[in-house]
């Protein structure tokens, strides 16, 4: 039982943290925002740190890191609320490392470390919600592999990715595939999303893919669950933030003649965001933890842990509006980003009631972390 | 980072398991499982089983006879007992005050009181809040005045814990009105047998007396039962109410009544029902999450690497919880909660209790005897109070 960081893991921080700092500020990620919500220069800038390759082994020219470190990083990460989306190479580069043949491993793994290609899981469909087990894209035998057809929304920055992982039905299974964005039958729109990032609908007609794995179902909750600890992650870095700045706020304004956080009403409520974020902060280390467990317990946790963090992100996020006053509905002002960022990480992998459910439908007689 | 405990901590927990099996009297067990009525001969009994080992006093350090326990080994023991349906252990001797007598006592003091509270012979009683000074405990008004080798004490404490069964008490008194309310405040041991000191249960909302008025009318106090020095009790206070932080969350026996809810709401036919069954799981969320809480605590504890500002959640959240489950288990039984038939909730008996489950006895007393969480050991306002000083100054 120990929930120290390391050295390294604790150097990690402090170099994410400082790209955050040096790099990644307030004005940049509004000009990136006005340009579209992404910027492949500052996605490079990931992968010049390791980041993007932080869960491809060593043997494909990675990182070879763990979820401690990944957490690490999805934490400075969210503390910045950088839009470039890193949850998608974590994902990429643990799901074509264990589920991929050697050759597609090849060609992609240390495009993706060094940050040239950028790969997205492309999955959201409109009569699936969240569910993983079945979809209505379909992947047909074609003259020399596979061609998928079947349209997926909200797929982040689908129109500047290089290649999708794209989930499709091949003889009435599960499987996953690769395809890439140039591929002929392969086209996607963009959109900003509520969080100033950018994401759009990728359109699939007969286009050729490669084939990740027919055992689609496994990879697919595997990847889904690598991006929910990293969205804990992630939303423990900017409830984080959040905080530090209403803290800050509340120190400075001056209402009725004394600062306002010399009320106890507002004292309390700053109780209960604390509690909020070490709540989270606890489930998210719980998440990270079993992100490596048999996948029965691993899907357990990774539930357990969404529902809290969608509990803390919500009223974190909410007092933080409160507490500033009117500042907080500015877009000026840096808190409303934050507000927007929790809103949209609470529908990112699985909303709070979609995981409550999930919870429900595993509990059994006894429960614990370690249960 | 590391979720899992090591081959000698398991070993240790197995070597526990074994032994709370083999010496738990099985009829406390079902009382405890069962939320039944604990009388004072059951209390005592397990207490001196556990005294007899030499756990007792499990957070002991070996200098005082205790097993010198990590705070994880700590941990796993309470776990133990906890879910194997041990009843708490009455805290007030072995986990209140002998740890300031350790502290702040003299030698003569520590071998005078210290056996019978490792043994558990001697039951100790809490005299700190009085009518005036709940929350605001340090404006207390309990009078001891010094007069040669003795102190002479008036005044009255309340809300004593079980202090009915008290041989004696360890009280919080002023000896000084100088200064700063807590300058003036001196710890002092009193024997509950002495001329003077009279105990009135005070009947609450479930029924039963949990707690009691404590008088003292000339009170006559050897000197040599004082702690430390006079008028430094509020410091020996504060370090006993700063001492197993992590205990008052009580994770362990949350633990064990979520269990007994999901059991409840099996037998009342609202498992499958899902709007009820959501409220549990939101429940076992909260659960998990709590105990990570508190083993990121003891993590920090064992690695003393942190100051983590999270102990003063604990409290709050440990009791919110409490009273969730009490809550959930009463409306699960629904108008079956409703009969107060106090009979029901002694062990054995054997009358109809209507609707024929008699589970169900003890649900609506024991969430309102729960109220009394968030209110207790500093409220959860005074709680907020402090985090949210160490969170904006």
């Amino acid at each position: 039982m120990d929930f120290d960081f390391s050295g390294d893991q604790e150097q990690l921080r402090d170099a994410v943290r400082k790209w955050v700092d040096k790099a990644y500020s307030f004005d940049r990620r509004r000009s990136i925002t006005a340009a579209g919500g992404f910027d492949r220069a500052a996605y490079k800038e990931l992968a010049e740190l390791g980041l993007t390759g932080l869960y491809v082994s060593d043997a494909d020219g990675g990182m070879d890191m763990g979820p401690t470190e990944g957490m690490v990083v999805m934490e400075e990460l969210g503390r910045g609320i950088v839009l470039e989306p890193l949850p998608q190479a974590l994902i990429a580069g643990a799901v074509l490392g264990g589920y991929a043949p050697a050759e597609l491993k090849a060609s992609w793994l240390p495009r993706l470390t060094s940050g040239d290609a950028l790969i997205v899981l492309a999955h959201q469909e409109r009569a699936l919600r969240y569910k993983l087990s079945a979809c209505a894209t379909t992947a047909m035998h074609s003259a020399d592999g596979w061609c998928v057809s079947g349209t997926k929304n909200v797929v982040p920055v689908a129109d500047q990715a290089d290649a999708f992982i794209v989930p499709a039905m091949a003889d009435g299974k599960l499987a996953l595939f690769l395809l890439e964005r140039t591929a002929s039958g392969v086209s996607a729109n963009g959109y900003l999303t509520q969080d100033g990032g950018r994401a759009g609908d990728l359109t699939l007609e007969a286009a050729p893919a490669h084939l990740i794995t027919l055992d689609g179902q496994t990879a697919m909750e595997h990847a889904v669950d690598i991006g929910i600890a990293a969205t804990c992650a992630e939303a423990v870095g900017v409830m984080d933030k959040t905080l530090l700045l209403t803290t800050d706020y509340m120190n400075t304004r001056k209402q009725f003649g004394v600062v306002i956080a010399s009320f106890q009403a507002l004292r309390h409520r700053v109780a209960d965001m604390k509690m909020q974020l070490e709540l989270g902060r606890s489930m998210s280390f719980y998440a990270s933890l079993k992100l490596n467990a048999p996948a029965p317990e691993r899907r357990a946790a990774m539930a357990r842990a969404k529902v809290q963090l969608g509990q803390s992100m919500r009223f974190v996020g909410q007092q933080a509006v409160q507490l500033h006053g009117g500042i907080a509905v500015t877009d000026e002002y840096i808190a409303s980003h934050y507000f927007k960022k929790l809103t949209q990480l609470e529908m990112t992998f699985g909303d709070t009631l979609h995981h409550l459910g999930e919870v429900s439908n595993r509990m059994q007689d006894t429960a614990g972390v370690f249960a | 980072m590391d979720l899992s405990f090591t081959p000698d901590e398991q070993a240790f927990r197995e070597e526990i398991r074994a032994w709370v099996k083999a010496n738990l009297p099985e009829d406390i067990a079902h009382k405890v499982h069962n939320a039944l009525r604990l009388t004072r001969d059951d209390m005592q009994r397990w207490a001196k089983i556990l005294g007899k080992k030499g756990w007792l006093g499990h957070g002991w350090s070996k200098e005082f006879g205790g097993p010198g326990w990590t705070a994880i080994q700590k941990h796993l023991f309470e776990e133990e007992c906890a879910l194997a349906g041990a009843p708490r252990v009455v805290p007030f001797g072995p986990v209140m005050v002998a740890p300031v007598i350790m502290a702040f006592g003299n030698k003569e003091q520590q071998e005078r009181f210290l056996p019978g509270i490792a043994n558990g012979e001697v039951w100790w009683s809490q005299g700190y809040s009085e009518p005036g000074a709940g929350s605001d405990l340090a404006s207390l008004k309990c009078k001891a005045e010094r007069q040669g080798d003795h102190f002479i004490v008036n005044g009255q404490k309340t809300w004593t814990t079980l202090g009915q069964y008290g041989e004696w008490i360890f009280c919080l008194v002023r000896t000084s009105s100088e200064g700063k309310p807590q300058t003036g405040i001196s710890f002092l041991l009193i024997d509950m047998t002495s001329p003077g000191v009279s105990v009135r249960p005070i009947k609450l909302l479930d029924g039963e007396c949990e707690v009691n008025e404590v008088w003292f009318d000339n009170v006559k106090v050897p000197a040599e039962n004082l702690i430390g020095e006079e008028n430094k009790g509020w410091t020996y206070a504060k370090y006993l109410l700063g001492h197993e932080r992590t205990n008052i969350a009580d994770v362990n026996r949350t633990k064990r009544e979520l269990e007994r809810l999901k059991r409840i709401a099996k037998t009342e036919g609202v498992w499958d029902d899902i709007r009820f069954r959501d409220q549990i799981a939101l429940l076992e969320v909260d659960v998990v999450a709590l105990e990570m809480l508190v083993l990121r605590v003891l993590s920090a504890e064992k690695s003393g690497k942190n100051s983590l500002d999270i102990a003063g959640l604990l409290k709050i959240r440990g009791s919110e919880i409490q009273q969730r489950y009490s809550e959930l288990m009463m409306l699960a039984a629904g108008p079956y909660s409703l009969p107060f038939i106090e009979e029901a909730m002694e062990a054995g008996w054997q009358g109809d209790f209507p609707g024929g489950e008699v589970a169900d006895a003890p649900l609506a007393s024991t969430y309102f005897n729960m109220r009394k969480t968030t209110i207790y050991g500093g409220s959860n306002e005074v709680q907020r109070n402090i985090v949210a000083q160490t969170v904006l100054g």
